[in-house]
């Protein structure tokens, strides 16, 4: 303790380093009212990091060639030791950060808490969520199984209903007619590097923005729930009297990390099966297409809205409609009110439109 | 000029071609609707008297079906070619002679044909002995089993009793070799590198398989034993994963449970800061 | 002064369980990383006798590193690390000389691994060889 206490007054005659605690750490302040819900940032973080060192350890086995990748993610599942908890803790760890992604953002609708003058940190936040869309889809080839092979040819099919280009498209993503040994090398370059640094770097405006705007407050347990940012000039949001991040807000977020981990393990160790079907454990097949080849989970209701529509373009179209509007929803939704239960409108609509999206989801499992 | 328009004519040939190559192209997405409907002989014959179409409805049910062997592959004949599928300078053998049937048959089969051609069935071929398909039936040929060997079927020719026995001292092993490769399966859905496994499994079926057509129970009963021991030996490996998989599941809960107790300790450090 | 206690009793509680956690981490990342032992152990080199006339060599890899067998004159066989004991590098084959050398530094070495000249410390480490029926094994 005394060494820990003579190093950091080592740091501090040279960098000042109380000042940076008192202002980023113990003084800095968050609303009384803050809730458990906030901490999903630091746990999408966690994920995050979790995934980076989980994926540098798998490129130490995996090899990106459409003839041994198979057999080197079979070799780390079965070969290496603990190969198979590192691909697992990487698989499911890739569904939960979308999971624990959605689950921010509906926080965030809920609260109201995209409204101006935080237009900017979700529309950064719904770029993140394209990006790990992105990188989980790129992700899903690389182990080269039946399933990897044939989700991405529907998936990357699809972009071939819009008009004109469609079809250029499509062999520009595969990197030639057919799902094949190019996409991989190209789906694989997406995912460990640009789109990894892409999500990195957008986590870090997206965190700049937050520290410059201030954190919001949430509206529960208070009067007055409204929003009274003028737009005007600049205002840092601050929150006098309110608790400090470190420790307190800190040891919060620690918590609600532990709880996710111990859900994230339990999938892991006791049914990391349910993200895999069979078909992930054969290898691809260019000339046999399994029957019923379904995206992941969180593509289901995409998959679905394009069949449902009598030609592509129109599903294409209606899925881009409904991501642009909730991409720019702070522009559309300018109402002051903060509080769920005294927007009844938008609390309709939201509620219709998740009931929507598990809907179609459900339906494009079963269908 | 004549240079010209043979060019033309050229052009034309690669358009053709071109539109040809999309439409192979286009056509790829559906397959090949399987060998069945490109044959002549179920075009022809399933539309004719009973007597010649029920062998095309007893075909479709049978194990060949399944795997592709078609009419041709057994009768010969040519089977794209509606005018001389039938004739014999195409290949075509029409019907088998009663003792013909095990060669017929075990052009394919070959280990079959010998074993059964060494068993008391085979020694008794054309001598009012059984062939192939007494006990398989024709057309509608079903992936073998124990079931094959029946009251009904064996009585028609000697007492069941025998048959029974040997029916009696195969049954434990096939009951072991189907829950292996159940166990098996189970795996090869997880991930598991079951290829070894399933290699022995393989090579233990055949030659299990091989008993099928000897009569001998002594000797059945010495071989049953033997590759029992076999299965056995799959089924050791087989419960080393179980026990790998029931390790790695007390390791998750002692993870799971270090994480609950994480944040509970975390909750209390919190909760003395007011 | 009661949160305090209580405060320095949760810290000590989740440090243990800290410490317990990144044991239960690195352990598995430890074991991920360090090579199979036994991978390699085991393994022989063989090759046919006819193959090997005398003065030649062959070059092959042996339980994971460079090896060499030579045929002397006069029929005797010798296998060799082919690994220079200086620094690494593998050695080369001069059969004019008939001896080793070392493009690195310049060491060379005998038939018999023995050093004749340059820096390398030591021979070159001698392989099991056996022969059987005109066929060669090393390991």
């Amino acid at each position: 303790m005394i060494l820990l206490d003579k190093l950091y007054e080592w740091l501090d005659v040279r960098i000042n380093a109380r000042e940076v605690v008192a202002r980023e750490l113990t003084g800095y302040l968050l609303p009384r009212n803050i809730n458990a819900w906030y901490s999903l940032g630091s746990v999408l973080l966690f994920i995050f990091a979790l995934q980076v060192v989980s994926g540098i350890l798998l490129l130490i086995y995996y090899v990106p060639d459409a003839d041994k990748a198979f057999t080197s993610v079979a070799t780390i599942m079965n070969q290496v030791p603990f190969g198979w908890l590192i691909r697992m803790c990487h698989a499911v760890g890739s569904n939960m950060m979308v999971l624990v992604l959605l689950l921010h953002m509906l926080s965030v609708l809920f609260m109201g808490s995209y409204k101006r003058p935080r237009e900017l940190n979700w529309l950064t936040g719904f770029i993140l969520l394209s990006l790990v869309q992105a990188i989980s889809l790129t992700g899903y080839l690389l182990p080269w199984s039946q399933l990897s092979y044939w989700a991405t040819t529907v998936a990357t099919n699809s972009v071939g209903a819009i008009p004109v280009i469609g079809q250029f498209l499509v062999e520009f993503l595969r990197g030639g007619k057919q799902v094949g040994p190019h996409t991989l090398g190209r789906f694989f370059a997406l995912h460990v590097a640009l789109i990894p640094a892409g999500i990195a770097a957008l986590i870090g405006v997206h965190l700049f923005l937050l520290k410059r705007t201030g954190i919001s407050s949430p509206p529960f347990g208070r009067s007055d729930t409204s929003n009274h940012w003028t737009g005007e000039s600049y205002h840092y949001e601050k929150h006098p009297g309110g608790i400090p991040f470190f420790p307190n807000y800190l040891l919060e977020d620690l918590r609600s990390i532990s709880l996710y981990l111990a859900f994230f393990l339990a999938v892991v160790f006791f049914n990391p099966y349910v993200f895999f079907p069979s078909a992930a454990f054969v290898p691809a097949n260019p000339y046999l297409t399994p029957a019923h080849i379904k995206p992941e989970w969180y593509f289901l209701a995409n998959y679905q809205t394009l069949k449902i529509f009598p030609s592509e373009i129109i599903g294409l179209a209606v899925q881009g409609l409904a991501m642009t509007f909730l991409a720019l929803l702070p522009f559309i939704d300018r109402g002051a009110e903060r509080h769920p239960l005294k927007r009844p409108v938008f609390m309709t609509c939201t509620v219709l439109g998740l009931l929507l999206w598990i809907g179609l989801s459900i339906w494009g499992h079963y269908s | 000029m004549n240079y010209f328009s043979l060019s033309k004519k050229n052009g034309m040939f690669v358009w053709t071609l071109c539109i040809l190559a999309a439409l192979t192209v286009l056509a790829r997405p559906v397959p090949a609707l399987s060998a069945e409907n490109e044959i002549v002989c179920l075009q022809c014959h399933a539309n004719l008297p009973e007597q010649y179409s029920r062998p095309v409805a007893l075909w479709r049910a049978s194990i060949h079906a399944e795997n592709g062997i078609a009419c041709n592959n057994c009768h010969g004949g040519d089977p794209k070619d509606m005018a001389d599928a039938m004739n014999p300078a195409r290949g075509f053998l029409g019907v088998p002679r009663q003792t013909e049937i095990p060669a017929f048959c075990g052009r394919c089969h070959v280990g079959v044909l010998k074993d059964y051609l060494a068993s008391a069935h085979g020694r008794a071929l054309g001598k009012r002995g059984p062939t192939c398909v007494t006990c398989h039936g024709n057309h509608r040929v079903v992936k073998a089993s124990l079931d094959l060997i029946n009251e009904k079927s064996c009585s028609s020719c000697h007492s069941y009793e025998r048959a029974g026995a040997i029916k009696a001292a195969m049954q434990a092993t096939e009951a072991m070799l189907l829950a292996t490769d159940m166990r098996i399966a189970a795996y090869k859905q997880i991930g598991a590198d079951t290829d070894r496994l399933e290699k022995g499994l393989f090579a233990t079926r055949n030659r299990f398989h091989t008993l099928f057509h000897n009569v001998d129970l002594t000797r059945i009963k010495g071989e049953t034993a033997a590759i029992r021991a076999e299965i056995q030996k799959i089924d050791q490996a087989l419960a080393r994963l179980d026990q790998v998989g029931a390790q790695r599941r007390k390791a998750g809960a002692a993870a799971v449970g270090a994480s609950l107790l994480a944040a509970l300790l975390f909750h209390l450090l919190r909760k003395t800061y007011r | 002064m009661e949160d305090e206690a209580r405060r320095r009793f949760l810290g000590v509680c989740l440090g243990g369980l800290g410490a317990a956690a990144a044991g239960g981490v690195l352990w598995p990342v430890y074991r991920y990383l360090t090579p199979r032992s036994g991978d390699e152990a085991g393994r022989t080199f063989s090759m046919a006798e006819q193959d090997l006339p005398e003065g030649a060599v062959k070059f092959f890899d042996f339980a994971g590193s460079a090896a060499v067998l030579v045929r002397k004159k006069g029929g005797e066989l010798v296998a060799l690390s082919a690994v220079c004991s200086h620094l690494g590098c593998i050695v080369q084959w001069d059969k004019a000389r008939m001896s080793f050398v070392c493009p690195c530094h310049g060491g060379q070495f005998s038939t018999d691994g023995v050093v004749l000249a340059g820096p390398p410390p030591r021979a070159l480490a001698k392989l099991p060889v056996s022969v059987a029926k005109g066929v060669i094994t090393v390991g």
